[in-house]
């Protein structure tokens, strides 16, 4: 059966009806193949919304990172789906069944018995290059639309600075807890795009770090002190804290730093969950908090959720529907506000 | 499974017998059509059947046949192997006025078969027949290596490729060169 004597719409159909993992594979057959996966598939990878490099943490006795073995995944509707492992060889071992070209380098692969899917093998020593290899030849292939998501789930996971590459820390909330290894985690290494981690340190950040830079953010923040230094310093886009403690006149603190322009700016959307009724429904009644006639129907309030970790994939944020609202002085942004179970 | 005669080489096709129908009868006779590929074996098709095809629905839609016109003029299907073409027929009365499943495992396994299925499903514009045949074609390389897919789908090496295409470039520079000796002496 020869492919190229197939008509091209008829190509273009099995390819609609391959798994990205096997058009990935299939790419490495030849140039003229690569050239053909890429152009017809061209709508169905600008819409790949992330691509996931996801870290598989191995800890020794000595609760140290020993290796860097990854996931690289696309998050489609029904989750994540794999398109190759990569794995350092640490002991020197050359467990290897075919070499592929990528990106101009040659390396070393085998086929992942579990999934079917690629796995990629390299030196320890030659780990930078060959993660920058593997990252040319996917931006190459799927294109720069997607967020490529570098997952760092320890302080020592190697972090790579490469192109059109975002960085992502989610750290284990057991392994990860010390606020000084995290402040100098963060102050030695480029702002993370997304964070996705407790924070309950007796003591807030400071407000330079670089924590507050991210620009989406998610996870429990228990300690009031924290919420408070969160709300006052985070400059980023999407927030989402759960189990978290924080005073009424913080709420309204925040609320008009914002309406003045004075704070949180970009931010786009925040949703709090807190753990203890504070008769929430006050800060309805705020200065500056405007209301819909309650006989209309509200207005809802969607955003695209900018980071979701596999295998939950929800790809928009709960939607925010509210007679309440308010209107930033400054440009008039409208933000709706909404407080429910209190 | 649609049954069929023998046909030959001559113009008036054997008489066919009639594909099973569905078991509840129409209100309205149901008109009926012939179709033969390479082999000349003539099928008897019910119009219904034939909706599955975009091509034939086409070229019928508009006849206004008598059944003695229609299996006087059986439509000839000569790039299509006899073998491939019943199969076809035979999906299209099973798939009569039916929805379609999401999968048919009764396509065929071999390699070459389902080459030819597809060509002539193609051909005649038989939409959900090709997804379901394209689904098998694409199933044939699952978790396949890149040398395991090449060999399975004949892919050229890109050595080939450049062969080929250097093959071509000079095949037309040749022909061109023909072509523009043959334009000089024509103007002498």
């Amino acid at each position: 059966m020869k492919l190229s004597k197939f008509p091209y719409l008829v190509q273009k159909e099995i390819l609609d009806n391959m798994k990205y993992s096997d058009l990935f594979l299939l790419s490495f057959v030849s140039k003229n193949t690569k050239k053909l996966i890429k152009s017809s598939q061209i709508t169905r990878f600008q819409s790949i919304r992330h691509i996931m490099y996801d870290a598989i943490v191995n800890i020794s006795k000595n609760d140290r990172t020993i290796a860097d073995k990854r996931f690289l995944g696309i998050l489609v509707k029904a989750g994540e789906e794999k398109i190759m492992k990569t794995c350092e060889r640490l002991d020197g071992t050359k467990n290897v069944y075919f070499q592929l070209n990528v990106a101009g380098k040659i390396m070393d692969f085998r086929l992942f018995e579990k999934f079917k899917f690629l796995e990629a093998h390299f030196p320890l020593n030659d780990k930078e290059s060959a993660i920058e290899s593997i990252h040319n030849y996917f931006l190459d292939f799927f294109g720069v639309t997607a967020d490529y998501q570098w997952i760092v789930k320890h302080p020592e996971n190697f972090i790579p600075r490469l192109p059109n590459l975002s960085l992502c820390f989610c750290p284990d909330p057991y392994m990860v807890r010390d606020r000084k290894i995290l402040e100098t985690f963060f102050a030695s290494h480029p702002v993370m795009k997304h964070i996705n981690m407790r924070l309950d340190t007796p003591e807030p950040f400071s407000p330079e770090s670089k924590l507050y830079q991210a620009e989406s953010y998610r996870g429990s923040t228990e300690r009031s002190q924290t919420v408070s230094a969160f709300l006052r310093h985070f400059q980023g886009r999407q927030a989402a804290l759960f189990f978290c403690d924080c005073e009424i006149s913080e709420l309204i603190g925040f609320m008009n730093r914002w309406r003045s322009g004075e704070g949180s700016q970009k931010l786009e959307y925040l949703d709090m969950r807190l753990t203890r009724s504070r008769h929430l429904k006050e800060i309805l009644n705020a200065n500056g908090v405007k209301h819909i006639d309650a006989s209309k129907t509200p207005p809802t309030h969607t955003v695209p959720n900018l980071f979701t970790l596999p295998p939950a994939h929800t790809p928009k944020m709960s939607p925010i529907t509210s007679h309440s609202y308010m209107v930033r002085d400054t440009d008039n942004r409208v933000a709706s506000v909404s407080v429910q179970g209190d | 499974m649609s049954s069929t005669e023998q046909g030959t080489s001559s113009a008036a096709p054997a008489e066919p017998t009639t594909a099973p129908e569905s078991a509840a009868a129409p209100e309205v006779p149901e008109s009926f059509y012939y179709v033969h590929g390479k082999d000349k074996v003539v099928h008897k098709v019910s119009a219904g059947a034939l909706q599955h095809s975009a091509l034939i629905h086409g070229m019928i839609s508009n006849l206004g046949y008598t059944e003695e016109q229609a299996k006087a003029n059986p439509f000839p299907f000569e790039n299509i192997d006899g073998d491939i073409l019943q199969m076809v027929v035979d999906w299209c009365n099973q798939h009569k006025g039916k929805p379609t499943p999401p999968e048919d495992t009764n396509l065929p396994k071999q390699k070459e078969k389902l080459f030819d299925l597809v060509l002539a499903v193609n051909y005649l514009e038989i939409k959900e027949l090709l997804t379901y045949c394209c689904k098998q074609v694409a199933m044939m390389v699952k978790g396949k290596s890149p040398e395991e897919i090449r060999e399975i789908w004949m892919i050229p090496t890109d050595a080939e490729d450049e062969a080929a295409e250097k093959e071509a470039k000079k095949r037309a520079g040749k022909e061109a060169a023909g072509e523009t000796a043959a334009a000089a002496g024509d103007a002498k």
